[in-house]
């Protein structure tokens, strides 16, 4: 089977400092491949790479096996890319519907902003991911960090992103709204997308990913399956950089 | 007091707007009774309108300014070198080319006018969007470099009188629209706001969303019509003072009665284009991709560029559009002393600034409203129209709106922090 | 070496400092108030010109509408070697220490049109109390009976209130006797001609319009008047002005403003530039010829020379156009034929 998503031997440097030195990843149709790696590991900047907020020094990613050219967020959009940034990037000052259409409004024929037909749009899609949410009217500066949450993955499943990167989306949730992030995520493996988490927490990279890559100081360390190695590992691969046996690739 | 507020949210009016609304109506009632009831008068509330009117068009593209998180200092000394370019070319250069009195001066002046504001503000833009150097900064260069150029135009001279047709913008004699356009533009204009309001609601209906009661919604229109037919009836109630009517006659080359001569005043076309503007910058603001984006990345640029909006662009148009504003402003201005000085607009990006600012638009960035701006254009030239009639000093007048500018952020301040805005 | 630096400075102090400085070596220094206004361009060419015929350099610096400004402007003038200085005080009382600074480096001062209340200062003006009774004179002639409006200057300003003054006494005998009625008096923030036309268009709806005069202090304001006066067709009552802008001289020809009090700024300019170049070259304050003793309303008794203004109304306007001030075709525009004699 063709891989999602293969960014290869990507390299990208600042000034000097290797950032991303020869990575290689993947990503399979309806999994989850974890993220991890201390600050400065260079996952969150190997990812932005996918998502068009860089563009990598050299190196190549292949999009169901075929090279794409991603310079911008507008260039990862059109390959069904989408991103849930740690930040979340939504306004706070705008609803619900008017975020989850930012960039990408709805126009009645004459040319004007139709927001009776994005709230319609949202409500349906909102009714599928939390359909406890109610308050559609309200800027999203006054919902709790679950349901911005699931708008900005109500967002990303919208535009039909077939690859999602996620970046700490439990960071700031308490208990029962990870739970209600980690259903959605096994709905939409179900639905044969794939998820590149980026996360510092290890329980729920366990819970969660089917794999884990991890990177150390730009390079990567390893590629593992979930179950086939314990937390100590996992641990040793973070801190130490120690390859375990079972290593994938 | 639970029925009222169950009244006023089923009609879903806002309750900053309310609040505006009463602390004009105070002002009003204050000034009324202080001045023997002078002020409640159809002369002085067209005055008023007349007054508020330049001030009123820049506070409504400074609201898109404060809302993406910038500032204009610039447009008082901006709005002096228009309208000298304006002038200039009014007096000067076309009467060179087409001879004076041309019906086209007027037109080709206040093209060059919006051209030259547009072209400016864009400058003032593109330092600020893609140079990325503050708009503070930007904006206070503007301000003196502005205003210098204007007095290079002519050499500190003022120039005077404007071509005739250009000076009834202004609304002095002859620059309203008298009472049967009044009329006509009322009924134009509640036809207009009823359809929108009925038509918004069968979209939403059509989605399955809730709608107000057909009580509330009636109620609503009711209130639109009295208000547009309110306002009308007092600029109507305005009679154009004698001398002025025979002039005005004379120069339409109509007969001159012998008797007592009935005109109507009606709305004052620097109104007018107060009203036009305040109309598409709401539909800017409210129902374009445009609009939308600057609230976006004033409320989170991060989140609108990662959205894919270009905000660099859109610093540049934010304060073209300020620009162009700022021309229409400068039109009124000039138009209405029928005379440019290269002072004109001194200090009027403070007062711009604080009407937007009374009417609600946060410094923080993100939030604001075009109808707000001008109730606060107007909440501020009630007040210094009103101690003008009383005959308050000039200083102290100054002490009394920089009081009331401070206490206005302080109420909206609290106001959000109650609603969690 | 810093020996030799401190005795070349020595001997360069001491040139300056010694008396009878030939005219060829006068830097006369001029700190203006606010060179924005229309009027001081015509009042530099003239002095301008008289330094020149003298053989005297001019230095200048522009303290727009700033006291603090206009003292630091003095101090550099007075250290870019300035042997005379010539100032357009912003404020009258604040200008004090730039005073001492000049009297103490020996340096004779000018009060150039605007009072300086410091006996050490010659005052060079034209008569603004005179200027004001004018105005009012030729008010009072169109219009011997009714209800008065003063429209100041600016309230920081001392010479609107010298005006304010002299238009007083000559209202004050009609006033006593009933015959004229002050209904409405404001200040004009900055002589903002804006400003004025809203001050008025308030007193006017105050009065239900029964006005019958206004005495404005100056054309710009002068000008805001009228267009409040035009919006309510009462144009043609009288107005009065000051400075001969080509907009008021424009508005008398065409009969909407009564009289503009023409001060020739360039026989200020070209007297203030001879004075100076007098008094650097060693002329006791005293002994400037033409001068005579002025009382300041602060109790200082100056050495001033007071030059007469002239009224410019409809009969005289041949004046101006004759003195070269204004050319006949900017003075006519839309004046008809017959109307006005400057114009036939």
């Amino acid at each position: 089977m063709t891989p999602l998503v293969e960014m290869r031997d990507i390299c990208i440097a600042f000034g000097g400092i290797h950032a991303v030195d020869h990575v290689t990843v993947d990503l399979y149709p309806g999994e989850v491949v974890g993220l991890l790696g201390h600050n400065g590991a260079g996952k969150s900047t190997l990812i932005k790479i996918l998502s068009g907020a860089y563009a990598a020094d050299t190196g190549d990613i292949l999009i169901n096996g075929e090279k794409a050219e991603i310079r911008s967020p507008r260039d990862a959009r059109r390959y069904n890319i989408e991103t849930i940034y740690q930040t979340l990037a939504l306004a706070d000052n705008l609803n619900a519907a008017q975020n989850l259409f930012l960039g990408r409004e709805i126009t009645t024929p004459a040319g004007f902003v139709d927001d009776d037909a994005m709230e319609a749009e949202t409500r349906k899609i909102m009714k599928r991911l939390n359909p406890n949410f109610e308050k559609f009217a309200a800027p999203v500066r006054a919902l709790s960090g679950g349901q911005r949450q699931s708008v900005a993955i109500a967002r990303a499943v919208y535009f039909n992103a077939r690859i999602l990167i996620m970046d700490e989306p439990t960071a700031a949730l308490g208990v029962k709204e990870t739970q209600m992030v980690a259903e959605l995520i096994a709905q939409l493996k179900a639905e044969g997308l794939g998820i590149f988490l980026i996360s510092h927490d290890i329980h729920d990279v366990m819970a969660l990913c089917d794999r884990v890559s991890v990177m150390k100081n730009g390079k990567l360390v390893g590629t593992v399956r979930v179950g086939d190695v314990t937390e100590d590992d996992i641990l040793g691969m973070i801190i130490l950089g120690k390859q375990p046996a079972v290593m994938v690739q | 007091m639970g029925a009222l507020a169950r009244l006023l949210r089923s009609l879903e009016i806002d309750l900053r707007l309310l609040g505006m609304l009463g602390a004009l109506l105070v002002i009003w009632l204050v000034f009324h009774a202080v001045t023997g009831g002078l002020y409640l008068t159809p002369r002085n509330l067209f005055n008023l309108s007349v007054q508020t009117a330049s001030v009123a068009v820049m506070a409504t593209g400074m609201v898109f300014v404060i809302v993406t998180r910038n500032i204009d200092l610039s447009v008082g000394s901006l709005l002096g070198l228009l309208g000298m370019i304006m002038a200039v070319t009014q007096v000067r250069m076309l009467p060179e080319i087409v001879g004076l009195g041309h019906w086209s001066t007027w037109v080709v002046a206040i093209l060059v006018g919006l051209a030259a504001g547009t072209l400016l503000g864009a400058f003032q833009g593109w330092l600020v969007g893609y140079l990325t150097i503050p708009a503070f900064i930007v904006t206070l260069g503007g301000l003196l470099v502005w205003r210098g150029c204007a007095w290079w135009i002519t050499t500190g001279q003022t120039v005077a009188p404007l071509d005739p047709t250009f000076a009834l913008l202004g609304g002095g004699a002859g620059g309203t629209l008298g009472a049967r356009g009044s009329w006509i533009l009322a009924a134009l204009a509640t036809a207009a706001a009823v359809a929108l309001q009925w038509r918004s609601r069968r979209a939403r209906a059509r989605h399955g969303f809730t709608v107000k009661p057909a009580w509330a919604e009636l109620t609503l229109s009711g209130i639109f019509a009295a208000a547009i037919f309110g306002f009308t009836a007092v600029m109507v109630a305005y009679p154009v003072p004698e001398r002025a009517a025979q002039r005005i006659l004379e120069r339409r080359g109509l007969p001159v009665p012998d008797g007592p001569i009935d005109m109507a005043q009606g709305i004052a076309i620097p109104v007018v284009i107060l009203l036009a503007v305040a109309l598409v910058m709401t539909v800017i603001a409210r129902r374009t991709r445009f609009g939308r984006y600057v609230f976006a990345t004033g409320g989170n640029p991060e989140a609108a560029e990662l959205s894919g909006i270009d905000t660099r662009l859109l610093t540049v148009k934010v304060f073209a559009l300020m620009g162009a504003l700022t021309a229409i402003a400068a039109v009124i201005a000039s138009a209405r002393l029928n005379a440019v000085g290269n002072d004109l607009g001194t200090l009027d990006e403070l007062r711009t600034i604080a009407a937007a600012v009374i009417g609600g638009t946060a410094l923080a960035g993100g939030a604001g409203t075009i109808y707000g701006a001008v109730l606060g254009a107007l909440v501020m030239q009630s007040l210094q129209s009103g101690m003008a009639m009383v005959g308050v000093d000039a200083p102290l007048q100054s002490i009394v709106v920089g009081l009331v500018l401070v206490f206005a952020v302080w109420i909206d301040i609290l106001y959000r922090r109650r609603t969690g805005t | 070496m810093m020996k030799a630096y401190s005795g070349l400075a020595a001997l360069v102090v001491a040139t300056s400092l010694a008396g009878g400085v030939l005219a060829q070596d006068v830097t006369v220094g001029v700190s203006w108030s606010n060179f924005q206004e229309e009027r001081w361009k015509t009042d530099e060419a003239a002095i301008k010109t008289a330094l020149e015929a003298a053989g005297a350099k001019y230095i200048s610096a522009d303290a727009q509408s700033n006291s603090s400004k206009q003292l630091a402007d003095i101090e550099s003038l007075i250290a870019s070697g300035a042997n005379a200085l010539i100032v357009l005080a912003q404020d009258a009382a604040a200008v004090g220490p730039a005073v001492d600074a000049a009297a103490n480096e020996g340096i004779p001062v000018i009060a150039y049109d605007r009072l300086i209340e410091d006996p050490r200062a010659f005052y060079l003006t034209f008569d603004n109390v005179e200027v004001g009774r004018m105005q009012a004179r030729a008010v009072l002639e169109q219009a011997p009976e009714g209800n008065y409006v003063m429209i100041k200057g600016s309230s920081t300003d001392a010479n609107a209130d010298f005006l304010r003054g002299g238009q007083q006494e000559v209202l004050q005998e009609a006033i006593d006797a009933g015959k004229v009625k002050i209904v409405g008096e404001a200040y004009t923030d900055g002589w903002l001609p804006a400003n004025a036309q809203r001050n008025m268009e308030q007193i006017l709806t105050q009065n239900n319009n029964e006005v019958d005069a206004v005495v404005a202090s100056n054309d710009g304001t002068a000008g805001g008047v009228v267009a409040a006066l035009t919006a309510q067709g009462m144009e043609g009552i009288p107005v009065s002005g000051q400075d001969g802008d080509a907009a008021a001289l424009n508005r008398i020809a065409l009969g909407t403003q009564t009289v503009s009090v023409w001060k020739d700024a360039r026989e200020l300019g070209r007297t203030a530039g001879e004075i100076a170049v007098a008094l650097a070259g060693g002329t006791a304050i005293d002994a400037v010829e033409g001068a005579g003793k002025f009382t300041s309303p602060g109790g200082n008794e100056m050495n001033a020379i007071l030059l007469t203004p002239v009224a410019i109304t409809r009969d005289n306007l041949n004046v101006v156009v004759d003195a070269g001030w204004i050319t006949k075709d900017a003075l006519c525009a839309g004046v008809a034929a017959g109307g006005v004699a400057a114009c036939d």
